[in-house]
């Protein structure tokens, strides 16, 4: 098989670099469209935030690694690009890349949630630009599958691995009808969207968000529909929320003990979360010794996200396991496309000749005689194909190994001339 | 008959420890392989366990709650197969252990110390008494599980309060679910006890001569009953959040433990048969 792949990701490529080597999908459609008429028979392009990977059969044989790496140089001319940014994969090492992308265990966060959707995406946009043939699709179906089978069966993506979602993982331990509780962030910096829009979607309803600047806590309250609170005023509101998050830029404590102190007794001591996920914090620490308070600060999330990133490095050696089966599987099934028509083309040469010299005898032999030669030169063939039928199947059944096969099968076909055996007869 | 008792007396100690042994496995390990072969282990268990009560009340001619041994019996039985039935209904699967080991303990007592052919009472031959024994069993099943899960939260708040997030962090329910779970349990301990009660209190004065409301016995479950009736209106009225709940739950299950062991192994009572 002659898949050739060139990526550029975090192993190769400083993030300034993906960055703007990153394609939109407009980009990639008519990428697709150059690539189809001069470099690929077939071909997908994959591109996220952190790789870009070009990857196809050519149409010469000859293509090499060079010429695609030089299709996207002059398509994406950027200075600092230089050949050590592009790693290069071709036959089973490319397929084996894909699967691997498509498993988590490619990326620079180990076990990414998003990968296994944009490689999807990669392979609908081939398919649209109607770029995707027999074999590509046969190696999107296996590829998907690797990535559905690393999420079901091994806990690669599981746990969240960013401060923001390990707070909502911790939120998660302590709450767990979140449609019916309340949530107030404070700060619209980054942290603090991204941290309102975990929270939203786990489905709290009551959501509020203030700021020192007003206009971006209106920007952020659109997008999620929440509540905005005016940023004087939100210890006024404190104990009406179960879920605080404060995630703003202030170098001094912007809620003080008293201030938790005063809102759980006017709550009735009822269980509230404080995440304070800025630095420097916003929250005074003593708040812990409240009963009925959970406060924590980045640090202690950290603990959360480096536990899951180091489950998730324990689970690469199962991924790899299924990625290996996968590649067994893919291979077998490539092998035998090859395999199965050269025994078909070996039975028939034997087949041709057999029939052949029978023509030859017809008229000066009886009828009886005629079947009884027949019968023993079918044995004959039969019996003289046996053995390489049977070593021919086992080729297809040995998986990954298609150097060994495509010798074998290269030299049955020439010594036998079974490329031209047709052509000969006509 | 005879011989398939004594045999089953003999395994079920050995069955409830090899279900405790996966449903630990599965807490330690995680994934996903056990999660559903776990509870056909204990399902086929209490289906052992249930042929056993019922093949002891007809060898025997009467129900296994005659002396503190049968019911032990009968308390393991109904603290897993309250479990069970509690995982079924809410799909909550990472607290089985932490009950199982408790009807294992009860068992292997059980099964040690049950008397062959025990002397029965005449008293205790009564079908009031069934009813009566059965609903105050499925009480203190109520409440002990109500404690176990109380002690679970408890266990969670304070890892999540110290920034440990370990196994307990890992497998264990939100805080919230263990609060209801404790919470309900209770509620369903005190409706059963308050039903065991009410049978007592008709049928106690005809059955004993020398019936008295002061009995130990009779006033120690009456202090539970209030203890646990106080809380869950407390509860009701929004006065106990989220620890204090649990915190009432232990001292509830500690001083019915008190009690119970108070009244049937040190004071004089009419009410102890063992």
């Amino acid at each position: 098989m002659n898949l050739i792949s060139v990526s550029i990701n975090h192993r190769t490529a400083p993030l300034e670099l993906r960055e703007a080597l990153h394609l939109n999908n407009e980009e990639i459609k008519e990428f697709l469209r150059e690539l189809k008429g001069s470099l690929f028979n077939e071909g997908f392009i994959l591109s996220t935030c952190n790789r870009t990977e070009i990857s196809g059969i050519p149409i010469d044989p000859k293509t090499n690694f060079k010429d695609i790496q030089k299709f996207l140089i002059d398509r994406k001319p950027i200075s600092s690009l230089a050949q050590e940014n592009f790693q290069n994969f071709f036959s089973c090492g490319a397929v084996n890349h894909i699967f691997k992308i498509a498993g988590g265990i490619d990326s620079q966060l180990v076990g990414d949630n998003q990968i296994l959707g944009q490689v999807k995406e990669a392979f609908q946009l081939s398919e649209d630009s109607d770029f995707a043939g027999y074999f590509l699709r046969r190696i999107f179906d296996s590829t998907i599958r690797v990535g559905k089978r690393a999420k079901t069966e091994t806990e690669i993506s599981d746990g969240a691995i960013t401060i923001s979602y390990a707070a909502v993982q911790l939120i998660d331990k302590i709450f767990s009808y979140l449609n019916k509780k309340s949530a107030l962030v404070i700060g619209t910096g980054e942290t603090g969207e991204l941290a309102a829009k975990h929270l939203k979607d786990k489905g709290i309803q009551n959501l509020a968000v203030t700021n020192r600047t007003i206009e971006n806590a209106e920007k952020l309250a659109d997008d999620i529909q929440a509540k905005i609170i005016p940023f004087q005023f939100f210890r006024e509101y404190l104990k009406d929320y179960d879920i605080i998050i404060s995630a703003t830029s202030s170098n001094d404590l912007i809620l003080s003990y008293d201030d938790v102190k005063s809102a759980m007794k006017l709550r009735n001591n009822s269980a509230m979360i404080l995440m304070d996920i800025a630095v420097p914090r916003d929250i005074d620490p003593r708040v812990k010794t409240i009963e009925n308070i959970f406060y924590h600060d980045i640090d202690s999330l950290k603990i959360i996200v480096d536990q899951n990133l180091e489950k998730r490095q324990s689970e690469i050696p199962r991924v790899n396991q299924i990625v290996q089966e996968e590649l067994v599987k893919f291979f077998t099934w490539y092998n035998s496309l090859e395999v199965t028509p050269t025994i078909v083309s070996l039975r028939q040469f034997f087949e041709d000749i057999r029939t052949e010299e029978i023509e030859k005898i017809k008229n000066k032999i009886n009828k009886d005689e005629i079947e009884k030669v027949e019968m023993l030169t079918k044995k004959i063939v039969n019996k003289l194909l046996h053995q390489p039928t049977v070593e021919l199947k086992k080729l297809s059944e040995n998986g990954t190994n298609t150097q060994e096969s495509a010798l074998v099968i290269h030299a049955i076909r020439s010594i036998f001339g079974l490329n031209n055996h047709k052509d000969n007869k006509k | 008959m005879y011989t398939t008792v004594k045999i089953i007396n003999v395994i079920l100690p050995f069955l409830y420890f090899l279900t405790f042994s996966v449903y630990l496995f599965d807490f330690i390990k995680g994934g996903k392989q056990l999660a559903n072969s776990k509870r056909i282990f204990l399902f086929v268990t209490l289906l052992i366990h249930i042929f056993y009560l019922l093949s002891w009340t007809i060898e025997f001619d009467h129900p296994p709650i005659t002396n503190v041994f049968e019911i032990f019996s009968v308390l393991a039985f109904s603290l897993s197969c309250a479990y069970f039935l509690l995982e079924l209904f809410t799909d909550i699967r990472g607290t089985g252990l932490f009950i199982i080991i408790l009807s294992f303990l009860f068992q292997l007592i059980s099964s040690i110390f049950i008397p062959d052919s025990p002397e029965v009472k005449e008293v205790l031959r009564n079908r009031l008494l069934g009813l009566h024994v059965i609903s105050a069993l499925l009480g203190y099943s109520g409440i002990t599980i109500s404690a176990v899960y109380g002690l679970l939260y408890w266990m969670l708040y304070k890892e999540i309060k110290l920034n440990k997030f370990g196994l307990i962090f890992k497998r264990l329910p939100s805080l919230e679910i263990l609060e209801d779970l404790s919470y309900y349990s209770a509620v369903i301990g005190f409706i059963l006890l308050t039903i065991a009660i009410i049978i007592g209190i008709i049928w106690l004065p005809s059955a004993f001569p020398n019936f008295t409301y002061f009995d130990p016995k009779l006033v120690g479950t009456g202090l539970i009953w209030i203890i646990y009736g106080a809380g869950i209106i407390s509860r009701l009225l929004g006065k106990l959040p989220g620890k204090k709940v649990i915190v009432f739950s232990i001292i509830g299950f500690i001083i019915a433990i008190s009690s119970t062991i108070f009244t049937n192994f040190l004071a004089k009572s009419f009410h102890s048969f063992y």
